[in-house]
């Protein structure tokens, strides 16, 4: 029963509903609190769970923020393997490599079982009653302004949640860190299309044009744009998608194009406007800032400055010409300089003039519920974060979903400005880096133990939101769920309000069966709603259709071309790899062993140098060489890549890390600690690929430890992988 | 130069054996103890790689085989030349075998012992190595018969049982002259035991013939068999340096070289720390040594026969197999091989050194070298160089553990040998006079080979 | 337990050659791998792990060469001498080619590695004692060897990740060969349904576990001869006879304008697996 002191509209925000866009439907309905469920034991197993039998459950992945649907095979109560979740329009019943491995997070023996409390150097267990009271003593007395909430991207209920505590806290500092998003792009396409993420369709284009956007590993719905693109490459009859990649360090992407184009790092922008130009000269009409924008952008220009010939700019400029809708893409290499946000819009004003927008860009549904949508996550949130530390503002900060002291750059010194917050709790789910700099340790269940909704931020197929459920019980029984922890934490605050919930589930489901009219379940009865609900681990909302507007890009102008430096003369390109992306997962073995796709290495740190300037250096594969920026330098083993600007190294991220476990701990370098601090002028975002290094060569060689063999990927002349031409085949015979 | 003295009496040649059975040299307990320590540090590492895995090993995928392979085939190589002495020469009736073949039977034996060990060292589960017998399992399954190794299994199995028969068949005339001399003891009953109560009745002497003649010839299509059959584990494999037509032969004569080679080095210890100087004598070692170098240029011909199949044969993955031991990380090995086993014989040739016993005890151990690298050149390059440029590697080079077990397999056969020679007369008595007793009949005027009689 | 029955064997052994008159009835599992969907991201690779109970070896025992991935992405790069390279790389799955006259199987000693009558290779684990004559004869090297004895090496699975392994899957101990078994387990799950029901598994019915993950979906698996099937499909849209050794389009130019082709089909061991070549444009 609602107490009688809680009114409706505090009731809608505790809930998680206040300021929907969709009308409440059932509203009043007193069923909250008959939300109670207890979950069967496993000795008295439901008739369902038949011995040697499998069954599958429906929930989300939460290995990245792609929100791929997942379906979990459980037997004898363990959950075994993850296979996409076939209804889903996100993923369609696929999964990758990272989304594979969440039952290693889940299963993972150096996850954290029960709350430590810092003695000295030591963490000591503590009771979860003793935690919750001793956050409760450390935030008397503390103002809201004096409470930071540093969090990786959340969405859907925990976001409410969250946002609730915080405010009952009168706090609000919530800074969502992501260390590695497209950020820079968000803004620029909001300022180009009117979204931060407008759908973009790869299967309709004929060709797509990407500037560092690594959409087939590991950039913002993998998995779903890895089946656009299948389909691309099947093309319309028989016609196949051409994939041009532009950028300095070759992806998995740029690994699959038809062309792959090198440029000088950094001048993505200056590639992007000179097509632009080249296209108004062949007849294309322009509008007023394009023609502007790209004046001057002329041929020579651009292959001076690019590098890249005239021969591809030309055959490049003909095929977006004639081959219509095309797509082009502002990727994270374009983004991350400090003048990333310009790179983006001139790739951006690219797709304007070829008139993709409205074609390959679409508009993505609106979501009903603006407050579950997604807290995206940037880099900015950490600097600000970084600097009220430094500024010794905050005295009590959480962290949860983030590892700041592992993927801050080191220019920021991140782990001596947290050390300034007197009571740092950090929820986790090993003790990483960030962890260890904690006061309190809180561990939580894994993704597949947990109760969750999830709202993905790139809504490949209409508005929905995930559900996330247990896939079994749960492994260690000191561990919380977020979403229990917060509420324990928030009725501390607000007991009245919360009071009617027993555990985040049933909040959830009350929450859920609340709304249930528009979630689409309005015809049927709270059981049967909730178990379709489930069942299906998605509820697709019908939203209205998004628009897109048109802007302009006046006043866009690319700078001129940064000096060389002579101290640090190479690009120090820190590489997103599929499997490891910011390190989080660094702990789970098959990531570790699952050889990267480009350079076959595995469980270490490489860097990439191009071979011609190698030979110049006399660096053979396996020499360690040192690293080193303004901020610091690193060691590690050199490998000869082609894909690679002569001028540039890279570095893949994830790797390096000093704690969380034994598959993480020592193995590879993290080229975090080295980063710059150069920013992104119009969003003060972290310029990623802004670090100049010089490199040296140590004089220790290594063994690479990678799968291709001594010959490195030749194949001697022989017929194994075989490749024809597009005028070689018939596709159109094709089934 | 006679092959040996005619005036021996036949009483010092039982004298003169006899005391080899107990008083040897002090060089002798110095091999023994050292092949037994030999032996142990491969015990020790068979006993680590049990129980850690084959990995410690060093082998990988592909590099599946490694020198357990190539010595197994080296030991299977050198079990030929007993043969070839013993059978093959009895056959020919060149009687200058006479006072050598005991040790080379002998060293026949061993050295099948010893290569059995390595299908067992090799063997990823040992403890279930007797699944490749086709013994009447209740499940009613058999071994393939299809695999080389099988017959492999096989062939061994029934060349060592043939070969301990042969040894022992020939020995019996001996055994009873051990049991008529020595003393009372063990051996003594051992003797008794294994003389099957010879006396050296004519009845006796003619069933003893026969029965020596027939395994004889039994013996010598079973020796070719079972290096042509090793072969095959190679020729009938599909892989590119081992898929060869010649192989067979090549094993063949492979495995006569080294047991020569092998026979002349143990030919110069025994006659050393035995004192057999009387019987094993420089001569019939020239006539070892000419063999030798005959069976060397065989070889030498059938390698120049394989390498020029695989150059002007149109199989590319071959030819750069081949191309890979001359030039690749094995190349030091593979030129090494070619020195020792085609260079290296030349010496032979000439008349100076074929008496020569420091020159020649260096170049047999040296010719057995460059037969061991031979079997490893075999075996490793087609591993590391195979169908699947991917999977090419190079960098295998074998751990401690295998080489260990290398030198603890000639500690066990060096310690069976020795032992064998300590407990059995390792010059055939009995054959011995019947050769002083036809080279004496030349002598009539010579009264020395009737005082002998016996 | 007699040799009659060893007689009576031997006339059905090895049966299942593709040459033989006796058809493959009702299955023949077999696979198409499109090389230019597939763009290499490893998912595959790992959802064989998570389905097959497949170690993870550690650095140490990967530097050695020791490393188990039954599914594994080769990475090819253009051999002109080009500075870089400007078309991208190849991508290859490769794992056991699933050979009808599989070289592997002639030659193990105790039969541990044999061909079933749905045409797969099968491994006995059981059976194997470990003589790896299977690896030396194997043209792709696709078969793993359990050099260590993973299921007590230290990491490989801690306590609390032995709940993960695959009930269905061995868990295989030191010494034996393992490789690729087109998920066996799989397969004969839906075999055994589809019989009790008294019928054929129907096309889409099962998948293996790389080709589920495959975000690209460039793996198709399926029954070769059953019509419906897209692998039948494929295979004769492309015109790849799984019993030849040379096909018959490439006889006359050595090549055609079709994709598929099969790798090594010249040492004459059929593999099950067709791959479709890549792809590049011929216009930029």
């Amino acid at each position: 029963m609602i107490d009688s002191s809680f009114d409706r509209r505090d009731f809608l925000k505790v809930m998680g509903w206040g300021g929907a866009a969709v009308a409440l439907s059932g509203c009043g309905n007193t069923s909250i609190e008959d939300g109670k469920e207890t979950v069967v034991s496993y000795v008295e197993a439901a008739d369902y769970v038949i011995p040697g039998v499998s069954v599958y459950y429906n929930s989300t992945c939460a290995q990245c923020d792609a929100g791929c649907n997942i379906n979990g095979r459980v037997r004898e109560g363990r959950v075994l393997k993850l296979e996409g979740n076939a209804a889903s329009g996100i993923n369609r019943g696929k999964m990758c490599g990272l989304g594979q491995a969440g039952v290693q997070h889940h299963y993972n023996p150096d996850r954290v079982r029960e709350p430590l409390l810092r003695n000295g150097d030591r963490g000591e267990a503590i009771a979860w009653d003793k935690a919750y009271a001793l956050i409760a003593e450390k935030l008397n007395g503390v103002s809201g302004d004096e409470v930071a909430f540093l969090s990786g991207g959340v969405s859907g209920h925990l976001k409410v949640l969250l946002g609730n505590y915080l405010e009952s806290l009168g706090s609000k500092n919530h800074f969502v860190y992501e260390a590695v998003s497209p950020a820079v792009v968000r803004a620029a396409n909001k300022k180009a299309y009117g979204n931060e993420m407008p759908r973009f369709s790869i299967n309709k284009a004929k060709v797509v044009l990407s500037f560092g956007a690594d959409f087939l590993g590991s950039w913002v719905s993998p998995v779903h744009f890895s089946q656009q693109y299948a389909q691309f490459r099947k093309g319309v009859n028989g016609q196949r998608g051409v994939l041009v990649q532009v950028e300095s360090k070759m992806t998995l992407t740029g690994a699959n194009a038809d062309r792959w184009l090198v440029v000088r790092p950094g001048t993505e922008g200056v590639l992007a406007l000179g097509i632009i130009n080249a296209l108004g000269a062949s007849g294309v009409a322009l509008s007023g800032d394009a023609a502007a924008a790209s004046q001057g952008y002329d041929k020579a220009r651009v292959t001076s400055e690019t590098g890249v010939s005239a021969e591809h700019l030309d055959k490049l400029v003909a095929l977006l010409k004639e081959r219509t809708p095309s797509l082009v893409l502002a990727g994270s290499a374009a983004e991350g300089y400090a003048h990333g946000s310009q790179n983006a819009a001139a790739i951006n004003l690219l797709n304007q003039v070829l008139g993709n927008v409205g074609k390959t860009i679409e508009a993505p549904a609106v979501l009903p519920f603006p407050q579950m949508a997604p807290a995206k996550g940037s880099s900015l949130a950490l600097k600000s974060l970084n600097e009220g530390l430094a500024a010794g503002k905050y005295k009590v900060l959480f962290t949860y979903g983030a590892n700041p002291v592992f993927t801050a750059p080191g220019s920021m010194k991140f782990k001596d400005s947290m050390g300034k917050a007197a009571f740092k709790v950090a929820f986790a789910h090993y003790l990483d880096e960030t962890a260890l700099q904690a006061d309190l340790v809180l561990p939580l269940d894994s993704a597949l133990e947990d109760w969750g909704t999830q709202v993905p931020e790139y809504l490949a197929d209409g508005a929905q939101i995930n559900i996330q459920q247990p896939l079994m019980e749960k492994l260690h029984p000191e561990t919380r769920g977020m979403g229990d922890v917060l509420l324990a934490l928030i009725k501390q605050r607000q007991a009245d309000a919360y009071k009617g919930f027993e555990d985040y589930y049933s909040y959830l489901r009350s929450a859920l069966l609340q709304n249930k009219g528009a979630l689409g379940g309005g015809g049927s009865d709270d059981d049967t709603f909730w178990d379709a609900t489930l069942t299906s681990g998605i509820i697709k909302l019908a939203g209205a259709a998004g628009t897109l507007s048109a802007s302009s890009a006046a006043g866009l102008k690319l700078p001129e071309a940064a000096a060389a430096d002579a101290q640090f003369p190479m690009h120090l390109i820190p590489s997103v790899t599929a499997n490891l992306r910011d390190g989080r997962h660094a702990n789970q073995p098959w990531l570790q062993e699952s050889p990267d796709p480009l350079t076959t290495i595995v469980w270490d740190s490489w860097v990439e140098i191009h071979p011609k300037k190698a030979a110049q250096m006399g660096i053979v594969e396996g020499d360690i060489v040192e690293v080193a920026s303004k901020t610091g330098t690193i060691k590690a083993q050199a490998y000869l890549f082609p894909g690679i600007h002569p001028d540039a190294v890279s570095i893949p991220l994830g790797r390096g890390h000093e704690a969380m476990g034994r598959y993480a701990k020592g193995f590879g370098v993290n080229p975090f600690q080295i980063l710059d601090a150069v920013y992104d002028q119009e969003t003060g975002e972290l310029a990623m690929h802004e670090t100049r290094v010089k490199i040296s060569k140590v004089g220790q060689r290594v063994i690479v430890v990678k799968d291709e063999g001594v010959i490195g990927g030749k194949q001697d002349g022989r017929r194994i992988a075989l490749s024809k031409t597009t005028d070689q085949v018939k596709l159109s015979e094709e089934i | 130069m006679k092959d040996i003295r005619e005036d021996i009496a036949w009483a010092k040649i039982n004298k003169d054996v006899l005391v080899s059975l107990e008083n040897p040299r002090k060089m002798y307990w110095v091999i023994v103890f050292s092949a037994l320590a030999l032996f142990s540090v491969g015990v020790g590492c068979e006993v680590y790689q049990y129980n850690v895995g084959m990995g410690v090993a060093n082998l990988n995928n592909p590099n599946v085989w490694g020198l357990y392979i190539a010595t197994f085939i080296f030991w299977i190589g050198m079990s030929h030349s007993g043969t070839l002495l013993s059978a093959i020469l009895h056959l020919m009736h060149a009687d200058w075998r006479k006072p050598i073949y005991r040790f080379a039977e002998a060293m026949t034996t061993f050295s099948l012992m010893t290569a059995g060990l390595f299908v067992m060292v090799h063997i990823g589960r040992l403890w279930q190595f007797y699944y490749a017998f086709p013994y009447p399992s209740e499940r009613w399954v058999w071994p393939n018969f299809q695999s080389p190794l099988l017959w492999d299994a096989m062939a061994i199995f029934t060349y060592l049982s043939s070969s301990v028969l042969f040894l022992y068949v020939g020995m019996i005339p001996d055994l009873a002259i051990c049991r008529d001399n020595l003393h009372e003891g063990w051996r003594k009953k051992l003797y008794t035991f294994l003389a099957l109560g010879w006396e050296g009745t004519d009845r006796q002497w003619r069933n003893f013939r026969i029965t020596y003649l027939t395994i004889a010839c039994f013996l010598i299509p079973l020796a070719v068999s079972v290096h042509s059959i090793v072969a095959s584990d190679f020729a009938m494999s599909q892989q590119p340096g081992w898929h060869v037509t010649s192989f067979p032969p090549y094993f063949v004569a492979g495995a006569l070289y080294s047991g020569c080679a092998a026979i002349i080095t143990l030919f110069i210890i025994l006659r050393y720390v035995f004192k057999f100087e009387d019987y094993m004598t420089k001569s019939i070692l020239k006539k070892t040594v000419r063999l030798t170098f005959a069976i060397a240029m065989v070889w030498t011909y059938l390698n120049a026969v394989e390498f020029a199949a695989v150059w002007y044969g149109h199989d590319v993955d071959a030819k750069q197999v081949l191309i890979q031991k001359a030039t690749g990380p094995f190349a030091p090995f593979w030129w090494g091989m070619i020195f020792c086993g085609s260079v290296l014989p030349l010496i032979l040739a000439f008349k100076r050194f074929q008496t020569n016993i420091p020159v020649l005890f260096a170049v047999s151990l040296l010719l057995n070298l460059g037969m061991w690298l031979e079997r490893w050149m075999i075996v490793a390059p087609t591993f590391s160089h195979g169908y699947y440029p991917w999977v090419w590697d190079n960098d295998q080079w074998p751990s401690l553990v295998q080489w260990g077990m290398v030198m603890g397999s000639f500690g066990w056969f060096t310690l069976l040998f020795m032992i064998f020679c300590k407990v059995f007369p390792s010059v055939s008595m009995y054959e011995v006079k019947e050769m002083v007793y036809h080279r004496s009949l030349h002598l009539k005027k010579d009264e020395t080979a009737e005082q002998g009689a016996h | 337990m007699s040799v009659g029955t060893l007689l009576e064997n031997w006339s059905e052994f090895r049966h299942f050659h593709p040459v033989d008159d006796k058809p493959h009835d009702p299955y023949k599992w077999a696979m198409s791998i499109d090389l230019d969907t597939c763009t290499g991201c490893n998912a595959c690779s790992v959802a064989c792990y998570a389905e097959n109970n497949i170690p993870v070896v550690g650095k140490e025992k990967f530097q050695h060469g020791q490393q188990m991935h039954w599914m594994r992405i080769e990475r090819y790069w253009s051999e002109d001498d080009r500075e870089f390279p400007d078309q991208g790389a190849q991508f290859l799955p490769m794992m056991c080619q699933q050979c009808e006259a599989a070289p592997c199987e002639t030659v193990c000693p105790v039969g541990a590695t044999n061909h079933t009558a749905d045409g797969l290779n099968s491994q006995i684990y059981n059976r194997c004692i470990g003589s790896r004559y299977c690896s030396a004869n194997c043209p792709f090297k696709v078969r793993y060897f359990n050099w260590y004895d993973y299921p007590t090496v230290d990491n490989v699975w801690p306590a609390e990740m032995t709940r993960q392994l695959n009930p269905d899957v061995s868990v295989r101990g030191k010494g034996v060969m393992e490789k690729c078994t087109f998920c066996v387990q799989r397969l004969r799950a839906v075999e055994v349904t589809a019989k009790s029901e008294g019928r054929i598994v129907r096309e889409g019915e099962v998948q293996t576990a790389c080709q589920q993950a495959c975000p690209s979906s460039a793996i198709s698996f399926g029954n070769l001869v059953d019509p419906e099937s897209r692998v039948h499909k494929q295979w004769a849209a492309q015109q790849v006879v799984l019993e030849a050794d040379e096909q018959e389009k490439n006889k006359e130019h050595g090549t055609s304008e079709l994709r598929g082709y099969r790798i090594l089909e010249e040492l004459r061991p059929y593999p099950s697996v067709m791959y479709l070549e890549q792809v590049r444009e011929s216009a930029v």
